[in-house]
């Protein structure tokens, strides 16, 4: 065979060798090794992919200058409390050695940076956590710190932002490292009372003491992929229960899905994606400040019409798109139709920018509800809709359109953040129902929808609800406590589905045709009575292919309905509310 | 001189660069996948170092492994052969990293001439012809016919999405532009959803002529005439050969100043090939520059008796070029044909496998560059090709003469190989009379075009 016809040499490798300068060597720093998938990587390529491994995409944690380089406009960061007094509350023996070891490794002064700076040209109060600093353990200088640009922020009426990477209390200051998680909770307590915006963006990792204060206080939470994130670190979690913890736990999709991060960005997106929250929180766009006056110029300018043609328009419009006689029945089934526009659809012909938001921060994300904000006609608005599947796989992420309670938590979740920056809200109902099932009597099905009739009713911003297809008893309800209820034409709105009416007073779902006739639930009986206050024609044939001319109509008795509660007082639209239900 | 030399490649390139390694006193260490442990590079290398699974990119294409074979053994220089890393200007610039010296341009050099754009800039930049046209996205036949008449007919208008000659037209004069024009959009609309047409230059008949040169750091640069590969199928060469018929002295020497200048306009260094079309009027339009040795070297090798392997090692190593233009000459005719392990009666299907008989072909004027030996098992990861058959002769005749012959005597059993589709080409009464241009193996062997 071939190996004994030539002969060969092996050399040994002295891995001791080392070689003298100029002949052939690797130098220091040229590679790095990816500690995530062992891949020795070219360092310059780390660099220019934002210290995202080339190879398997991991996240390298980021000093915290890179960090505000990669973030903030060039040129604009102003820091603040760059150098603070070492203090050693315990004297705790060792430890300022260790900080000193820390300083010269990192060049930092502590395990956090805060200072001010603009972000797509808005400015923002920003703090940036390097994890290299003492595992950025939080004492009594990093407490401080935040606090200080917290309150200054406050003060200044600037956002916050904080990219989080912590280990946890630092152990070396004992109890006052503690008492920095209420300091620093406190300071951001009061930011919120101020209505100033906070967005706590949690990175790899974050764990213990900071995750139980500041990281998780977020008005929005955003995290890096795959970060770490939890109170407790997964190998004493391990430790006491004495089992494995499954693959993926407490990374930064496990905490989404079970309603702690409202969205998971990419580092290459998050520049953008912070200065377009920022641009939604500028206050003198919220609703009681220039709202509507931003969204009728917007309209007027789009249009080319001026606001005062727009309820004259609504009203053309809507006799264009005259009403078609039906029985009660065939409404029933047009309203559950599986083609019929969902929430989303809406949401994507009405508004610009969605931006949705997960989590109920106790539980879950449900995907039967969708939320977020976006723009309508400039103006920012909170969005949330109840959400039904496009096909089974999709309906299955969705639970067909059945809120569970963390539905309707994370509904009024949102709406309470609604309020806190001026923002009116937008609902649109499409429920068979809220979900009847064993978790969500566990996780309190009942108190979750009785507590958003109690907060709706009292909430200090325009609510605006509109069924656009079965509108499920209580369920539809969580969400329609509102200052107008209108309907799409061929929606329902009812005390319980045509099926279990027949069958609980006549022993018989088969008479559910007959039902529906005396129900009273089409959109026309319903506003005969007084109980919705308009109705959106819809056309023959209503499909997503004829949703934009029925969402012009929308559109219009929108900017209508806005525009009519211009310079209302937030007191006073939930005293009007209070009256539409109360005279019922 | 290097005292070691790396070679980042495998097949009958690498056996090709060991040899001459091995003629200059040169040792050498060869890189080898896991499924190239049997492979006659790694053989016939004094050392060799397994730097991965078979596929490529954990391979060949791996560069820090390569670099860290390279280290390792202390190596001071990598020879990447054509393929592979050969114009990666990322690997040229991490061998200047890591004091290797990469045989072969500059980094900065391969970045400028790897960019098609860019190249055709710096061309333009210093002279050198161009296929006329626009980069300019063109959506009427009255824009089109615009540009058309500027760039001269006949113009070819081509879709931006097209391929496959689907939306493609010939325009020969200003009287069936429009037409042209219109059905090739509509056929691009139909076909690919886009109505961006571009116009360029229609070269009839053209001759893909490719010039060799060679430079060193000292800014000296000869060129080694010209090599004619218009037998081509979907613009993969099949055969080539030196002289080009239709070259007369004169306009090799035109050419080959062109190429020279190219070369200059670019500070260039190490082997490198212009490519130019040549039309029926014998215009030629620079298309663009291979910074590497190329596959179809040896019939420049055979015509110059320049060996190219060595000279690139000597220009990498600092030395001056060996030969001035002047010492140049071209002598007698010389034919390539590449064979490999592919089904022509199958759309040229990769056929790897193991040979189980071979015979190889000899005498005088014949040369065979291979990794190939009886009982070699041709692995599916890589290229196919499995030897290159180079003759040479007094003249064409003689040259195609002894390349029936050679053709004859290979043998190769156990895999399917494309020699008999070879003879038919050597055979064909076209091919003999030199009336060949890049439309040949269409035009004459449409039965394998499918």
């Amino acid at each position: 065979m071939i190996r004994d016809m030539f002969k060969k040499t092996y050399t040994r490798i002295d891995t001791r060798y080392r070689a003298q300068k100029g002949e052939p060597s690797i130098p220091e720093g040229l590679w790095r090794k990816c500690n995530k998938c062992g891949q020795p990587i070219y360092v310059e390529d780390v660099k220019s992919n934002y210290y995202v491994c080339p190879k398997c995409g991991g996240y390298f944690r980021m000093h915290a200058y890179r960090r505000i380089e990669m973030l903030v406009d060039e040129g604009t960061f102003e820091e603040w409390n760059q150098h603070m007094e070492f203090s050693n509350p315990l004297d705790f023996p060792g430890y300022e050695k260790k900080v000193q070891a820390a300083r010269e490794k990192t060049n930092l002064d502590e395990a956090i940076v805060t200072g001010k700076g603009n972000i797509g040209g808005y400015p923002a109060v920003i703090g940036v956590c390097d994890a290299r600093f003492m595992m950025s353990s939080m004492g009594h200088n990093v407490g401080e710190k935040i606090t200080q640009a917290v309150e200054r922020a406050t003060r200044e009426k600037l956002p916050v932002i904080i990219f989080a990477a912590s280990g946890g209390a630092r152990m070396q200051e004992g109890l006052v490292s503690l008492m920095q998680m209420a300091k620093t909770s406190a300071a951001l307590k009061k930011h919120h009372e101020a209505g100033q915006l906070f967005i706590s963006v949690l990175t790899d990792p974050t764990t213990g003491g900071v995750t139980a204060s500041f990281a998780m206080l977020g008005d929005i939470i955003i995290a890096e992929p795959k970060a770490l994130i939890g109170f407790a670190g997964p190998r004493v979690i391990e430790q006491t229960i004495g089992q494995k913890l499954p693959e993926g736990f407490q990374r930064a999709e496990f905490l989404q899905d079970h309603g702690f991060v409202d969205m998971i960005v990419e580092r290459k997106d998050q520049k953008q994606v912070i200065s377009q929250i920022l641009a939604l929180h500028q206050q003198d766009l919220s609703f009681f400040q220039d709202g509507v006056k931003i969204m009728r110029e917007r309209i007027v300018s789009e249009a080319g019409v001026s606001a005062e043609d727009t309820a004259g328009n609504v009203k053309k419009n809507e006799e264009k798109r005259s009403l078609t006689e039906r029985s009660a029945w065939d409404t029933v089934l047009l309203s559950r139709k599986s083609d019929r526009p969902t929430a989303l659809d809406y949401i994507d012909a009405l508004f610009d920018g969605f931006m949705e938001f997960h989590g109920d921060r106790y539980f879950k994300d449900d995907g039967a509800v969708v939320g977020g904000i976006a723009y309508f006609h400039g103006m920012p608005v909170t969005v949330i809709g109840q959400q039904k599947g496009k096909n089974t796989k999709d309906n299955i992420r969705r639970n067909f359109g059945m809120p569970s309670p963390d539905g309707y938590r994370k509904a009024l979740r949102l709406m309470k953040q609604a309020e806190t920056f001026g923002r009116p809200v937008i609902c649109f109902v499409d429920t068979p129902g809220a979900f009847c099932g064993l978790e969500a009597e566990e996780r309190g099905q009942g108190e979750a929808i009785a507590r958003n009739l109690f907060e709706m009713s009292d909430l200090k911003v325009p609510i605006l609800s509109i069924v656009i297809g079965e509108g499920g008893s209580g369920g539809a309800l969580a969400m329609a406590v509102a200052d107008q209820v209108w309907m799409m034409e061929n929606a329902i709105y009812s005390i319980l589905s045509p099926e279990g009416f027949a069958s609980i007073l006549w022993k018989d779902s088969k008479k559910a045709p007959e039902a529906a006739k005396y129900m009273k639930i089409t959109a026309s009986d319903l506003y005969e009575r007084g109980l919705i206050e308009r109705i959106i024609p819809e056309g023959e044939n209503f499909s997503l292919d004829e949703l934009p001319s029925a969402a012009a109509c929308m559109d219009e008795a929108m900017a209508e309905f806005f525009e009519n509660l211009e310079g209302e007082d937030g007191q006073v639209l939930a005293e009007n509310r209070y009256q539409r239900f109360r005279r019922i | 001189m290097f005292d070691k030399i790396l070679v980042a490649n495998r097949g009958e390139i690498a056996v090709r660069i060991i040899r001459a390694c091995r003629e200059m006193g040169i040792k050498t260490v060869a890189v080898y996948s896991e499924a190239d442990r049997d492979a006659l590079h790694t053989m016939l290398a004094d050392e060799a170092i397994c730097i991965g699974p078979a596929a490529s990119s954990q391979s060949y294409l791996n560069m820090e492994r390569i670099l860290s074979a390279c280290v390792v053994t202390q190596a001071d220089a990598i020879h990447p052969g054509f393929g592979f890393l050969s114009e990666n200007a990322r690997f040229a610039e991490l061998c200047e990293k890591c004091s290797i010296a990469f045989i072969g341009p500059s980094a900065e050099i391969i970045n400028r001439m790897g960019n098609k754009s860019e190249a055709r800039k710096t061309m333009m930049e210093a002279g050198i012809p161009v296929v006329p046209g626009t980069k300019e996205p063109v959506f009427t036949a009255e824009r089109g016919l615009e540009l058309a008449e500027s760039i001269g007919f006949p113009v070819m208008i081509k879709a931006s999405s097209g391929g496959g000659g689907k939306g493609m037209r010939v325009s020969r004069s200003r009287e069936d532009f429009t037409e042209n024009f219109q059905n090739a959009q509509l056929e691009s609309v139909k076909g690919f959803s886009d109505d961006t047409m571009y116009i360029e230059k229609y070269i009839e008949q053209p001759r893909h002529i490719e010039f060799q040169i060679m430079a060193d750091k000292y800014g000296n640069v000869v060129h080694l005439g010209e090599r004619d590969c218009s037998i081509q199928r979907r613009h993969q060469k099949v055969l080539e050969e030196s002289p080009c018929q239709v070259i007369s002295d004169e306009l090799r020497k035109k050419m080959g100043q062109t190429a020279v200048m190219a070369a200059k306009a670019v500070n260039y260094e190490n082997a490198g090939t212009i490519e130019f079309l040549l039309d029926k009027d014998k215009n030629f339009y620079f298309m663009e520059m291979n910074t590497r040795i190329q596959v179809e070297h040896p019939v420049t090798e055979m015509v110059t008796g320049l060996d190219l392997i060595k000279e690139q090692i000597r220009v990498a190593a600092g030395e001056p070029l060996s030969v001035k233009q002047e010492d140049i000459t071209i002598s007698g005719h010389a034919l390539e044909c590449r064979i490999n392990a592919e089904n022509p009666s199958r759309n040229f299907m990769p056929c790897p496998g193991k040979i189980t008989n071979i015979h190889l072909p000899g005498g005088n004027g014949v040369r065979l560059d291979t990794h190939i030996y009886s009982d070699y098992i041709v692995p599916p990861n890589y290229d196919s090709m499995l030897l290159k058959l180079i003759v040479h002769g007094k003249d064409r005749q003689e040259a195609i003469a002894k390349m029936r012959s050679a053709l004859g005597e290979l043998i190769i059993e156990g895999i399917e190989t494309n020699v008999d589709f070879q003879y038919e080409i050597i055979n064909h009464p076209a091919f003999q009379s030199g009336e060949t241009d890049t439309g040949f193996i269409p035009q004459y062997f449409s039965q394998y075009c499918k």
